[in-house]
């Protein structure tokens, strides 16, 4: 063997790195450690959920049509919407109460689907803001081969596209383990692993002089074509060790998948779309179903965490927190077709790690319209602020340990989801 | 070849210059530009999807070593070729279709129903090509960009004509072709295809007004769901109850519905009432034309001026100022991989007359695009436009498809589908592309999706090339293996595989290695160890071939 290959590649890229940057050139910014930083699970309801179904009821009013044979439930301090047909939702807020916030009448911006979820999940409708899963994968301290893992469900990637990888169809499995050379109508071999590394070696090293030579946009552009030929090389040794050969299918398979990647270290967030019709304008009894299936599949990731040790904390629970979401509300009374439109309020769900749990924060009045809430508290108050996606954004962003200053300049934190 | 160089040699005689730009040195521009091999290759990939030949490459070459005036002239010849070529033209699609987002890959109801057996994925590409064929159409016959809002006319072929319901042309050839509906609908290009009002639907209290947002995004690039709006409490009270009167009652709510409303209220012939039957909301029913009377009460009209009908709308419609800059804008901002900022808008100004001049030509658009300084530029010289300047561009996956497989002549397929160009497979969106619904903007930093399949491409197209051009029995010439045979090593014959790794890298980006590059002894060596482990030429030639086709100057450009 020639000599100059028989270096292993962790040792090849620390050459390297060393080497570029004594002559000034690229170097990682990032070093492949496990540090503690919480990672992230958001789960989306394309097509607007009903948040009376679940996390906002009202009882007490004739101002909305709640799904009959309701019931308010409480567990601790979250309230929530219970009935014959939502036992799994009563065991998994009995169970994970203390770490679980409610928040009810958030604004979304828009009541458009499309505009509804860029508003939700970046907080603005500018095409160069990455959504909240973005930022805290691309703003990490630690680097990730897979920063921020999109399984199903909407990406908003803004300036920050080498952060984000869609696995969709699991085409990105085969492109790993080079299974899809030969699933081309004109097949190739695959390649084997040590010639693969050193073909890695070889690109690394024209890609880095690469990157050394061009400046500004074009500079940030070839070092995230290094970062990720680095990731790409990181994901092929440690693709057994991760299970990547299959990603699964249901939101479960998914989101355990999704856990397995966080105690790797593989990645910091990941998006999995929650299944279900939402848009539920001609019928609005596909609400139920749909949520209180997301809330028994929820639990089982939650034990799951629970048993688990973390990446950075003993158990991975204490590392992850849990963000579900849709892109808006509908409205409080059925239409005369049995459906429920857009509305322009919103809620969401949060859980896990840095979350300050057993707390329903926020408020809607019995014509489920938000009213003026204390940032500090969550509760409502006549000196309050009405609370917007973006406020509840930054928090989550805080939660990841990112400065919301920083990141939308201005706007202020709902700091009531963290503990004081 | 020899004719095209001839060509372009008669046009710098013929004196035909660019305004001053130079390369590699400072002017009085805001940027320093490319060098000549930058330059063409840059245009090339914008306007072909691939790079240009040797040839092509020498030819500007030559003539940037005789001056400014002489290389300005050759490049400018060269664009006036190119942008009349095929290729450009699915240039373009591409470009218009990150504002249109037409492919999504949706079928919206089984083709089976009205007897067609059909692939759903080809069946999704014909439907998504209604709209992108008349704009091939628009470019192809110098057409009026206005055009693709006032054909009187639809374009479809067979498939697509029974499909929606459309007459086909007696004396069609079986390709695309203009066509027209028969259900009674007016004809305003893409403002009455039944795939544009698939594609927006609408139905319900939202009353046509995501149809008229979209043309607004489509057309005037003024997304109404962007504006930033205030509601007090009154108002939402008031929305709850009686939300199409408090629409008309209330100002912030006003401030959008006094505009899309008239507009929406254009397009009640296609409202949807059974969102059960596909077949159903596929048809245009002239006797609901007056149905805005049931939802808005809001007159058919354009921003204050009414409107009779479709037809007359669309003429509103394509004399507004906006319609013409939203042309632009969308052509320069898919041209140059910059996100328009108001302090751009001096820069488009030159580009917006030379549309305006030339009756909304698309090829005169981008015509004076390319030969701008900002698009030939290496870097920017102004502190401001350096934060907004791509000095380097990133190949879109159909760009990539195309560089590659015009270098080794291998396409990646699957199921007879370029798996870079249609997004089925999902290698479109994992190497940066959109899928037109649920990621609508591309990503210019290439992720670990982009680098995977860069290298599974790579590979793939490598093997194929080692395999073929290795093969003492091939019967046509070699693709790119011209300098060794399956008998060649590196001790036998070293002269031989350092001129073929110098070949490699010319032909895959355009530009010679330095004489002291150290790339062809590192490959050299990459070719012994994979030798040494595998014993095959073929697999050593692949493994050196796809470290080439992985270089960073395939991706920017």
């Amino acid at each position: 063997m020639n000599p100059k290959f028989t270096a292993t590649r962790r040792g090849f890229l620390g050459g390297s790195a060393a080497l570029m940057a004594s002559a000034g050139l690229w170097y990682p910014k990032k070093a492949f450690a496990a540090a503690p930083e919480r990672k992230f699970l958001f789960c989306f309801a394309g097509g607007g959920w009903d948040t009376t179904t679940i996390l906002d009821p009202h009882f007490d009013t004739d101002g909305v049509d709640m799904d009959p044979d309701t019931v308010l439930g409480e567990a601790g301090g979250v309230r929530y919407t219970s009935g014959m047909d939502r036992e799994p939702v009563d065991d998994f807020m009995e169970k994970w109460h203390r770490r679980i916030a409610i928040i009810n009448g958030i604004d979304p911006r828009s009541v458009g689907h499309d505009s509804g979820t860029q508003f939700m999940l970046t907080g603005t409708s500018a095409s160069s803001y990455a959504d909240w899963p973005t930022l805290l994968a691309a703003k990490s301290t630690v680097e990730y081969p897979l920063p921020h893992v999109v399984f199903s469900g909407p990406s908003f990637a803004g300036t920050m596209g080498s952060a984000v990888v869609r696995a969709g169809g699991g085409t990105l499995l085969s492109l790993l383990d080079g299974s899809i050379n030969g699933m081309s109508d004109q097949p190739a071999p695959v390649s084997s692993p040590p010639i693969d590394d050193i073909v890695d070696d070889f690109v690394y090293k024209r890609v880095a002089d690469y990157a050394s030579q061009q400046q500004g946009m074009a500079r940030e552009r070839a070092e995230g074509l290094l970062a990720n030929i680095e990731r790409s090389m990181e994901l092929e040794g440690r693709q057994f060790e991760a299970g990547l050969d299959d990603l699964g299918n249901s939101f479960l398979d998914q989101a355990l998948k999704a856990t397995e990647m966080f105690r790797l270290g593989l990645s910091r967030c990941a998006m999995i779309r929650i299944p279900g019709g939402y848009d539920s304008h001609g019928n609005n009894t596909v609400q139920a179903p749909a949520q209180v299936a997301y809330y028994q599949a929820l639990n089982e990731v939650m034990d799951h965490m629970s048993k688990t040790p973390g990446h950075t904390t003993n158990w991975l629970i204490d590392e992850v927190t849990i963000v579900a979401m849709s892109e808006f509300g509908r409205t409080p009374k059925l239409n005369g077709g049995g459906g429920k439109d857009h509305w322009p309020y919103n809620s969401v769900f949060v859980a896990g790690a840095g979350v300050k749990g057993d707390q329903t924060l926020g408020y809607t009045d019995g014509s489920l319209i938000a009213e003026p809430v204390d940032f500090k508290t969550g509760m409502p108050s006549s000196s309050g602020d009405y609370l917007a996606c973006d406020n509840v954004g930054m928090a989550i962003c805080k939660i990841g340990g990112l400065d919301p200053s920083k990141l939308l300049p201005g706007v202020q934190v709902f700091d009531a989801l963290l503990p004081g | 070849m020899r004719n095209l160089t001839y060509g372009i040699a008669a046009a710098i005689l013929s004196g035909l210059t660019l305004g001053g730009c130079a390369q590699d040195e400072e002017t009085d521009s805001r940027v320093q530009v490319l060098d000549a091999r930058g330059q063409l290759i840059r245009l090339s990939v914008d306007l072909r999807g691939r790079h240009p030949s040797e040839e092509e490459l020498r030819f500007v070459e030559d003539a940037a070593e005789l001056g400014d005036e002489r290389f300005n002239a050759a490049y400018e010849a060269y664009a006036d070729r190119w942008l009349g070529e095929g290729a450009f033209v699915d240039r373009m699609v591409e470009v218009f279709d990150q504002r249109f987002l037409m492919q999504t890959g949706e079928v919206y109801f089984d083709p089976g129903e009205v007897g067609l057996d059909i692939d759903d994925r080809v069946m999704a590409e014909m439907i998504a090509n209604e709209p992108l064929q008349l704009l091939r159409y628009t470019i192809d016959n110098d057409l009026p960009y206005s055009y693709m809002v006032t054909a009187d006319h639809s374009m479809a072929n067979p498939e697509i004509a029974l499909y929606w319901g459309m007459e086909y042309p007696e004396d069609g050839q079986g390709g695309w072709e203009p066509a027209t509906y028969v259900d009674g609908r007016p004809h305003a290009g893409m403002l009455t295809m039944t795939t544009t009002w698939q594609r927006y639907p609408s139905m319900g209290g939202n009353a046509n007004r995501h149809r008229a947002n979209a043309i607004s995004k489509m057309f005037l690039c003024d997304d109404y769901l962007a504006r930033p709006i205030v509601l007090n409490r009154a108002a939402v009270d008031q929305l709850t109850i009686d939300p199409e009167n408090a629409i008309q009652g209330n100002q912030s709510c006003q401030s959008c519905h006094s505009t899309l409303d008239p507009m929406a209220s254009n397009f009640y012939g296609f409202f949807n009432y059974d969102a059960e039957d596909g077949i159903d909301q596929t048809m245009y029913r002239p006797e609901n034309e007056e149905e805005w009377r049931d939802y808005s009460g809001k007159e058919p009209g354009y921003y204050g001026t009414p409107t009779a009908n479709i037809p007359e709308f669309a003429q509103a419609l394509a004399e507004d100022a906006r319609f013409t800059q939203c042309a632009v804008r969308t052509v320069w901002e898919g041209l140059t991989q910059r996100t328009l900022v108001d302090e751009d808008w001096e820069e488009l100004a030159p580009h917006r007359d030379a549309f305006e001049s030339n009756n909304m030509n698309v090829r005169e658009l981008v015509r004076s695009i390319v030969l701008s300084d900002e698009y030939r530029a290496d870097k920017a010289l102004e502190p401001g436009l350096q934060e907004r300047l791509a000095g380097r561009k990133v190949a879109s996956p159909s760009q990539l498809a195309g560089i590659i497989s015009d270098v080794t002549g291998y396409s990646w397929f699957f199921d007879g589908r370029d798996g870079l160009v249609d997004n089925a497979e999902g290698i479109a969106v994992l190497a940066g592309g959109t899928d037109g619904q649920y990621v609508t903007t591309r990503s210019y930093i290439p992720s670990v999706g982009t680098a995977f399949v860069m290298e599974r491409y790579a590979q793939a197209a490598a093997f194929n090339v080692a395999e073929y051009d290795l093969d003492p029995n091939r019967e046509g010439s070699a693709q790119l293996l011209f300098f060794v045979t399956v008998e060649d090593t590196p001790d036998n014959n070293p002269e031989a595989f350092e001129e073929q790794i110098r070949y490699l890298f010319l032909a895959t980006t355009g530009r010679p290695l330095p004489e002291d590059a150290t790339e062809p002894q590192e490959l050299t060596d990459l070719w012994r160890y994979v030798h040494s482990v595998e014993a095959s030429p073929v697999v050593a030639w692949s493994a050196v071939l796809s470290a080439v086709l992985r270089d960073p100057a395939v991706l920017f450009y």
